[in-house]
């Protein structure tokens, strides 16, 4: 088990039926440094959800006694502003968008990998500390300028197509968090499908060729069996 | 309803004849009295007396009256009353020495002591009642027997069509999902509600057919990899095994369960598509920006492959529809032209607008599909012998060809002389 407690740890809800579900994602949640309990029926869970602070809830739509929509729709009537991960069997576009406009961040399909799962739960922590007025971000020595939507790394000017730059403003937003192939194609493409096809391995590859290039310090990983990150590698 | 305002019109044309009728002889009631009364000769008594013996001689209709407060009749054609003033009318009025009928109405007036009275025959009001009455029941029953007769026959055949509805849908619950309503040539509401049964009833068949589809290609199809899978894992349990093999099969395992989920995935996509439900999400799509899209998650693929890729739409062209839908049909249409050319060929996506219709090309000069294998693409599953060795599980066209259908678009396979030119032609939305 990895020693991962650091100011990105997480108070996480897990409201599941299916026991085994839970208790896979629980252990996977602890097993990355996260507090996480869980909760098998909407109403408990709903309980629960409101009676203690919460980072993240994840909630799964079939539930019993008070079901997934219901739940995540009563958590935000009662102003709850904990980051909210929809769970489901249920692939359908209107689904998620049912889903999403219930009150919940982000959906996710069953099954999933672990890696997925743990990918979208950081992005969700991240969430709540972004201002989200920001003009500019900036990581080790890249600054990208989002009203000029111009980047340069060590001052030297980086020419970027359009959807390259939005690339790397997402890696940016998510700086030294795994972001995944399918948060990529939702978040830079509005994709809501796998191509199948390498688009994002290849436009990644350009985006590193870009900035990584002449630079000692690559930015731009791929992480085997993940996705990608920005990060400062030592 | 009918008989209720026929009655009601009977009450009212009676009413009004007979009290039309009733008052013309108040009004000639009254003239008479007031007639008799300034006649200078009726100043006193005995003159009075002497003008109504004159009228009653010559009476004209009119019935006249005068007694004295003891009940003497002083003069007139009538026999003695009780002296009531004002309007009065009986049925059975006295009888008259004239052969007049025997009902009066008319007016009593007092005169110093005196009583007088001049009424006039309702024979005529009572007769003009009494045919008034008779022609409204003849007509109340002629109506009523025509009803009868015409509600007898029109429900005879209206029961007629309902059984013969109910002999169809007995059918269909007994499982011949062919049958369908026979209408007749009227086009009366019995044919408009047989035309939406009918149309039900294809609507129930076709997805009867495409359940049956879906079961028949999980079961048929997804038995090979399924049957790979359990052959791998098997062949783990061997005794010989190593850790790292262990790890191998472990990992190949989970990779080919996530083909498989793919695949399910995809069929339920399908049948999902194919039963029409996502027509409630349509909206106006920016298909220039879609396009656009389509053309960037695909173009490095075509560039790893040397493949020339080009993109040629109009600016705004928008259509209505399912945005991710028409994403993911003009994706595997890409994707296709992609895999099954070979390197160097030419991949082009193109669209324009002509006559209201926004028509999407898709073409390449790779080998295409001949022309007696252009039907069976669309199959689930089915796969070129050519393509057999490339990954994928052939619901691409399955797919793209359920949302074509859904969105009630026109699709057409062409040879691109060489190659294949897949063109989909939906209506244009002019902004």
């Amino acid at each position: 088990m990895r020693d991962r407690r650091n100011d990105s740890t997480m108070r996480v809800l897990v409201i599941e039926d299916d026991a085994d579900t839970a208790n896979y994602l629980v252990r996977a949640l602890q097993d990355e440094g996260h507090d996480a309990r869980s909760q098998h029926n909407g109403r408990d869970g709903l309980r629960l959800a409101l009676a203690e602070q919460w980072d993240l809830l994840i909630v799964d739509r079939m539930l019993p006694q008070i079901g997934g929509i219901e739940v995540v729709e009563s958590l935000r009537r009662s102003g709850c502003a904990s980051a909210i991960l929809m769970l489901t069997t249920l692939a359908g576009v209107d689904d998620r968008v049912q889903g999403l406009n219930a009150g919940a961040d982000d959906y996710l399909v069953k099954p999933f990998a672990v890696a997925e799962l743990l990918a979208r739960v950081a992005a969700l922590g991240r969430r709540a500390e972004r201002s989200g007025a920001a003009t500019s971000l900036s990581y080790a020595d890249l600054v990208i300028d989002l009203l000029s939507r111009t980047v340069t790394r060590a001052g030297k000017a980086v020419e970027l197509l359009p959807r390259e730059f939005s690339l790397l403003e997402y890696l940016m937003k998510h700086a030294e968090q795994v972001v995944t192939r399918s948060m990529l194609l939702e978040h830079v493409w509005d994709v809501h499908f796998d191509p199948h096809t390498s688009v994002v391995e290849t436009h990644v590859s350009r985006l590193r060729g870009k900035i990584d290039r002449g630079s000692a310090v690559p930015l731009i990983h791929t992480v085997r069996g993940s996705g990608y990150t920005l990060r400062a590698a030592k | 309803m009918t008989g209720l305002s026929f009655i009601v019109l009977f009450g009212v044309i009676l009413w009004s004849t007979t009290h039309f009728m009733r008052h013309q002889i108040d009004d000639s009631v009254a003239n008479e009295i007031a007639e008799i009364l300034t006649d200078p000769q009726s100043r006193d008594p005995a003159g009075l007396a002497t003008v109504v013996s004159g009228l009653a001689r010559h009476a004209g209709g009119f019935y006249y009256l005068l007694q004295n407060s003891a009940g003497e009749v002083l003069a007139g054609n009538m026999r003695g009353l009780d002296p009531k003033q004002g309007i009065r009318e009986w049925a059975d009025g006295p009888r008259s020495e004239t052969p007049r009928g025997s009902t009066v109405r008319g007016k009593g007036v007092v005169v110093k002591g005196d009583y007088l009275f001049v009424g006039w025959s309702t024979h005529q009001l009572h007769e003009m009642e009494e045919m008034v009455t008779r022609s409204f029941v003849w007509g109340l029953t002629a109506s009523v027997a025509f009803a009868l007769f015409g509600g007898v026959l029109a429900g005879r055949r209206i029961m007629r069509r309902i059984e013969a509805v109910s002999e169809t849908t007995r059918d269909i619950v007994a499982g011949d999902l062919t049958r369908r309503v026979v209408s007749s040539t009227t086009g009366d509401e019995f044919d408009h509600l047989s035309a939406s049964i009918n149309s039900m009833l294809d609507r129930i068949q076709s997805l009867m057919g495409g359940l049956q589809q879906v079961t028949t290609d999980i079961a048929h199809d997804l038995r090979t990899p399924l049957s790979r899978l359990r052959q791998r894992v098997e062949s783990a349990q061997r005794p010989d095994v190593s850790a790292a093999q262990l790890r191998e099969a472990i990992a190949g395992t989970v990779e080919e369960i996530d083909g498989i989920l793919g695949i399910f995935g995809a069929l339920l996509r399908i049948a999902q598509i194919e039963s029409g439900a996502r027509r409630a999400g349509f909206a106006t799509v920016d298909l220039t920006e879609l396009l656009g899209t389509v053309a960037e998650l695909y173009r490095s693929s075509a560039e790893e492959k040397r493949q020339l890729f080009l993109l040629s739409v109009p600016d705004n062209l928008q259509v209505r529809g399912d945005r991710e839908l028409l994403l993911q049909l003009f994706a595997n249409l890409v994707e296709n032209a992609i895999k099954h050319s070979p390197p160097e060929s030419t991949i082009t996506l193109s669209a324009s607008a002509e006559a209201g219709r926004a028509c999407i090309v898709v073409a390449d000069n790779g080998p295409g599909i001949p022309e007696h294998l252009r039907a069976k693409v669309l199959q689930r599953f089915f796969r070129l012998e050519s393509s057999r060795t490339t990954p994928g599980s052939g619901l691409g066209l399955s797919l793209a060809h359920a949302v074509v259908k859904l969105h009630e678009a026109s699709w057409v396979l062409s040879d691109n002389g060489p190659g294949l030119k897949v063109t989909v032609s939906l209506p244009e939305i002019v902004p």
